[in-house]
């Protein structure tokens, strides 16, 4: 921790100086704002010296203990400085960025050893070291405890095989926090380790995959005898679980409530701006349509800091809660892409090749629906809330007492009879 | 509402909470006794005494929040009663009572505002220009004669404004809107009790035929009260909303205990997630009915620059899901929610009509663009 705590308007003060001396402002229009996650090697490039900028000025990690090179700072902290960056170019590493600091460093903070945490935060921090997450694969996602990647020891190293998949970033990371199973023979949720596997290591082969944008943003990736030793166990062993309840909170959006970080107090000015172009500014189905929109977006907005709230003081579980602002996320970002599509007319549908608006809202409704699937989807995000906030009873479950071999032998001569 | 509150506010709440459960509670909504004046009379007075229509008059006139935002403090309030079905105009006469100690004269002020905040009398806002209101409150124009007006017009959607002594008229002029002060047995003015779909409130139209005002009857600058009434109105809003989140919540735990105590195929039909996902998707609507409505009050409170714009935010998302709330409830219930001595449809009928007060979600949305100047 730092010596003293500064004060919130002292630090604002530091940052805005900082900022206004070292950042560039953003372009006006920038075509980003449509959510794509792709980024070129050479933009990957330029963050990382940007994110080691703000590493030495000591800007990274505002929240992050000072011991691992972060400021030792609170969230309300970090806000501040979000808030004064709003309007400046800041370091970009595309759909991993948005995990690297919060679902995979929060996890790494809360689990993992001082001395793993001495060789990868500090690196983390000054974008030497880029995260991804190997989650997800071929055979299973929102089960995430479902997962196949098959982790053995062999002498006094682990072995890792399988297969990963939709990991973002990939392509571009030196880590991934990969999860797999050390333990076939007990049920699912009690043989799981997770590992911090380098890329780069022999045996790991990483394929980007092209996206219905038609850019990349995920990949796949295989891992064919990958050795990784004990120094590389994230956690405990056999207690993936518990990490994964740390990560999900995050993932879901806790702390920066996934929506804007500002209250959005403008009318959806990209709205009002397609409205405009397409001559439709005095249009009452337009105008309902803009209103709608910037009315959930401050709605979202509110419900981020509502959650914060109950974050710190409800008994219920945190993963759960944290799956409001998610599920938020994903029901209101599709209707506000659709929106989009709606007041723009024919001009969001198609467009010049040099007109911004068409391929920015073409772009925006196919990448509106990320939301409802990444990173849980909204059926995953109901079935928390449902459970676990409101305490309905849960679904007969058909695989949390057996062994986990036995769960997939079942599973292939599956019946709807149960007992 | 789940919100940190004072150990003053938590006074305030559990009061009112004892108040409305020993006066009037949710057994005794279908007996309707609102309409009768002594009765309304009594519960007016006694909820006076809980400080309920002095918290948007500042200090200096006898009223007093008590956390320092009087909106917040009126909101919690607001919410209670919701939840509760409360009968009585107690968002009009904060209207009104916040009115006056703007703009009224000191006769206004020492004679009205003081028997408002003590529960003697109560009023109700015939807004009557649709510069303010939207077409759903009717129209009244006042004309200049040599002494003072003349009122003509209607306004309906007036709560529990039979047994009101007060009316406060928002009626256009020639170069604007201005606002009347007057009682409401004066001479031309006639109220009608309406039939409504909400049976937990009584409603009113009040016709003006050819009434004649005094100068002195005018609340704050003839022809200049647009912006005054703007005002009144986001506050109208804001209570309405948070009545409106009271009753979502209440509805919507009735719904959720149902879901876990219903059996069907063997199973509580909780775990059925066709009824898990809808009540996870209602329960969000209702986390962030929540979230805008203590957000637009705390606005409101602070006479924060953006107070009428999120006031009609608030309006225009908690009176679209209140009434998605209520018709998701419905599916839960099955054939019980049908029924007239289930309390379901009891908040269906309150919420839809909530959405209607004080403007409804579209023209709300309207609304929030050109105080956006698009
Ligand atoms: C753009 C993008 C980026 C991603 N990035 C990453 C990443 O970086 N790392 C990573 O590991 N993964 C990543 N993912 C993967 C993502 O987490 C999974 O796609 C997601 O969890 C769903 O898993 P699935 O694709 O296997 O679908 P499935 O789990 O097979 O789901 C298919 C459908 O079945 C429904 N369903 C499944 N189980 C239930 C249930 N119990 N109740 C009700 N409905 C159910 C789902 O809701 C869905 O509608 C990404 C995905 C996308 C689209």
């Amino acid at each position: 921790m730092t010596k003293h705590m500064v004060d919130l308007d002292e630090f604002r003060g530091e940052a805005r100086t900082w900022i206004r001396a070292n950042l560039e402002r953003r372009p006006q229009s920038d075509a980003r704002a449509a959510g794509s996650d792709d980024r070129t090697p050479e933009e990957i490039a330029e963050s990382r010296v940007l994110q080691r900028k703000f590493f030495e000025a000591g800007f990274a990690g505002i929240s992050y203990p000072a011991e691992y090179g972060g400021r030792g700072l609170t969230p309300a902290h970090e806000q501040v400085f979000r808030e004064e960056a709003a309007g400046y170019i800041t370091p970009d590493f595309g759909g991993a960025g948005h995990v690297m600091f919060t679902a995979i460093g929060r996890s790494l903070l809360a689990h993992c050893t001082p001395e793993f945490l001495r060789r990868h935060i500090p690196k983390m921090l000054a974008g030497e070291e880029l995260w991804c997450q190997f989650y997800s694969e071929p055979d299973a996602g929102s089960d995430l405890a479902g997962i196949r990647t098959r982790a053995g020891r062999e002498n006094d190293r682990w072995v890792l095989n399988g297969a990963k998949i939709w990991s973002t970033g990939a392509h571009h990371a030196d880590y991934a926090m990969c999860l797999a199973r050390t333990n076939w023979d007990v049920p699912k949720h009690v043989g799981l380790t997770w590992f911090a596997v380098p890329t780069n290591a022999p045996g790991v082969l990483v394929r980007p995959i092209k996206q219905i944008t038609g850019s990349t943003g995920f990949c796949e990736e295989f891992l064919d005898n990958v050795v990784l030793t004990d120094d590389d166990v994230i956690g405990e062993v056999d207690q993936g679980w518990t990490v994964a309840q740390t990560m999900l909170v995050y993932e879901r959006g806790a702390g920066s409530s996934g929506s804007a970080p500002i209250e959005p107090r403008i009318l959806a000015s990209d709205l009002v701006a397609a409205a405009r172009q397409a001559g439709r500014a005095d249009d009452p189905v337009a105008r309902q349509a803009i209103a709608r929109a910037h009315v959930n977006d401050y709605a979202q907005y509110h419900l981020g800091k509502r959650i914060s709230a109950l974050l710190r003081t409800s008994s219920k579980p945190q993963p759960a809660i944290a799956a409001y602002g998610k599920l938020a996320s994903g029901t209101l970002g599709p209707i506000r892409a659709r929106l989009a599509v709606e007041i723009a007319g024919p001009l969001g549908l198609l467009w010049r090749e040099d007109d911004e608006l068409g391929a920015a809202t073409s772009a925006g409704y196919l990448n509106g629906r990320v939301s409802s699937i990444a990173a849980g989807t909204n059926e995953m995000q109901r079935n928390g809330i449902g459970e676990r906030v409101l305490g309905l009873p849960r679904e007969p479950s058909f695989d949390s007492t057996k062994p986990f071999s036995q769960v997939v032998r079942d599973a292939r001569n599956w019946s709807h009879r149960v007992g | 509402m789940d919100r940190d509150v004072t150990q003053d506010q938590r006074y305030l709440l559990d009061a009112s909470a004892r108040f409305i459960e020993q006066t009037y509670p949710l057994e005794r909504v279908r007996e309707k006794p609102f309409r009768d004046a002594d009765w309304a009379a009594d519960y007016r007075r006694r909820a006076a005494e809980l400080g309920w229509f002095s918290m948007l008059v500042p200090d200096e006139f006898g009223g007093g929040s008590v956390s320092g935002n009087g909106a917040v403090d009126a909101t919690l309030v607001a919410y209670l009663r919701g939840g509760m079905l409360q009968p009585g105009a107690f968002v009009a006469t904060n209207v009104v009572a916040h009115a006056l100690s703007v703009a009224g004269n000191e006769e206004q002020r020492e004679k009205v505002l003081a028997a408002l905040m003590s529960g003697e009398q109560s009023a109700a806002w015939a807004v009557g220009a649709p510069a303010v209101h939207g077409p759903v409150g009717g129209t009244v124009q006042a004309k200049a004669t040599g002494s003072g007006y003349e009122l003509t017009g209607s306004t309906s959607f007036m709560v529990d404004a039979d047994t009101a002594s007060w009316l406060l008229v928002t009626a256009e002029v020639e170069d604007g809107v201005s606002q009347f002060l007057l009682p409401a047995g004066l001479p031309g003015v006639s109220v009608t009790s309406l039939e409504s779909l909400d049976i937990t409130r009584a409603f009113t139209e009040v016709r003006f035929d050819r009434v004649q005002v005094s100068a002195s009857d005018v609340v704050g600058e003839p022809g200049r009260a647009a912006e005054p009434a703007a005002r009144q109105l986001a506050i109208g809003c804001v209570l309405t909303a948070a009545e409106s989140v009271g009753a979502m919540d209440h509805d919507f735990s009735m719904a959720v205990q149902y879901a876990k105590d219903r059996i069907a195929f063997g199973r509580p039909i909780g775990s059925f997630q066709a009824i898990k996902h809808l009540l996870a998707d209602t329960s969000l609507l209702l986390e962030m009915s929540k979230a805008v409505t203590l957000s637009a009050a705390e606005n409101l409170g602070t006479d924060d620059g953006y107070a009428l714009e999120s006031a009609s935010i608030a309006k225009a998302f908690v009176g679209e899901h209140g009434v998605d709330l209520a018709q998701n409830c419905f599916q839960v219930f099955g054939g019980i929610g049908f029924t007239w001595e289930h309390n379901q449809h009891l908040y269906l009928r309150r919420l839809t009509t909530d959405a209607a007060l004080y403007g409804d979600p579209a023209w709300h949305r309207e609304r929030l663009c050109r105080l956006s100047g698009l």
